[in-house]
C-alpha cells in the first residue's frame, strides 16, 4: 500500500522545486581592462537600470572586486551570464 | 580625422582611409587571440556540473557572438566609405567587438590589476599592443558616449 513512501518522496521533490524558484544572483567581476562607459552601458541594455544605478554598480564591481547586478530565477539568471559574457563581461552565477 | 557623433537614431562616424587601414591591422593582429586570456574564458557557475553544462550549451553560442561581432566590423571597415550610420544595434556591435579586442591586448600587456594607465610603465608604453589598446579605446569611449547621448 502506498502510504508513508509517497509522501517521503515528494518532500524532497517539493523541497527542490523551492529551491529551484529561489533567485540566482547575477554576479559581474572587475577587470581592468574594460572601460567603466562601457560598463554602465551595458548594464543599462542589459537590465534596464537608469544612469545613476548603472553607474553605482559599476563603482561597485570596480572599488570591491564584484558586484550583484541581479537576482532572477536560475534560467533567467543564465540567460544573463551568457549575454554579459557576449558583451565580454566577468560575470557568474551564486544562488541567492 | 576620426570622429563620433550622435544624429537622429543614428551614431555617425568618420574615419578616413588611413584610420580604417590602422583599424583594420589591430583586428587581424587581434582577431587570433580571441579567447586565449583565462579572463576571457567562459566561466558560469562555481559547481563543477553546473559549469560544464554552461560549457556545453552556452559558451559556444558566446565564442559565436564574439566571432560574429568582429567580423562584422572587419567587413564594415574593409569597405572604401569614410562614413559609418550606424543602428544602435550596429553601434553595439562595435562597441562589443571592440572590446574583445581590447581584452586580447590587455592580456598580450599582461595587465591584470587597476591604475595601468596612471602607472606609465615604460616598456609597455613601447609596445604595439598598448598603441591598440589605446586606439581602440578611443573609438569605444566615443561611440559608448554617442549611444548614451
Amino acid at each position: 500500500m502506498p502510504t508513508e513512501a509517497p509522501t517521503r518522496r515528494d518532500a524532497p521533490a517539493g523541497r527542490d522545486a523551492a529551491r529551484r524558484d529561489l533567485p540566482w544572483n547575477v554576479v559581474v567581476w572587475n577587470d581592468p581592462i574594460t572601460l567603466m562607459s562601457y560598463v554602465v552601458l551595458v548594464f543599462r541594455r542589459l537590465f534596464g537600470y537608469d544612469e545613476t544605478t548603472a553607474t553605482k554598480l559599476m563603482l561597485q564591481v570596480h572599488e570591491e572586486g564584484k558586484a550583484i547586478v541581479a537576482s532572477q530565477p536560475r534560467e533567467q539568471a543564465e540567460v544573463s551570464v551568457t549575454r554579459l559574457h557576449a558583451f565580454g563581461l566577468q560575470a557568474t552565477l551564486a544562488r541567492g | 580625422m576620426a570622429w563620433v557623433r550622435r544624429r537622429l537614431n543614428r551614431v555617425e562616424l568618420r574615419l578616413d582611409r588611413r584610420e580604417r587601414e590602422i583599424l583594420l591591422r589591430i583586428v587581424d593582429e587581434l582577431r587570433p587571440g580571441l579567447g586565449d586570456d583565462p579572463r576571457t574564458r567562459l566561466h558560469a557557475y562555481d559547481d563543477p556540473a553546473l559549469d560544464e553544462e554552461y560549457q556545453r550549451y552556452s559558451k559556444p553560442e558566446v565564442e559565436h557572438v564574439r566571432a560574429a561581432d568582429i567580423d562584422a566590423v572587419r567587413a564594415a571597415l574593409s569597405g572604401a566609405d569614410d562614413r559609418f550610420r550606424l543602428s544602435e544595434d550596429e553601434a553595439l556591435t562595435w562597441v562589443r567587438a571592440i572590446n574583445h579586442l581590447r581584452l586580447v591586448a590587455g592580456a598580450r600587456l599582461g595587465i591584470d590589476d587597476d591604475g595601468w594607465e596612471e602607472r606609465g610603465d615604460g616598456s609597455m608604453l613601447e609596445r604595439e599592443e598598448y598603441a591598440m589598446l589605446v586606439t581602440l579605446g578611443w573609438v569605444q569611449e566615443n561611440v559608448v558616449a554617442a549611444l548614451g547621448a
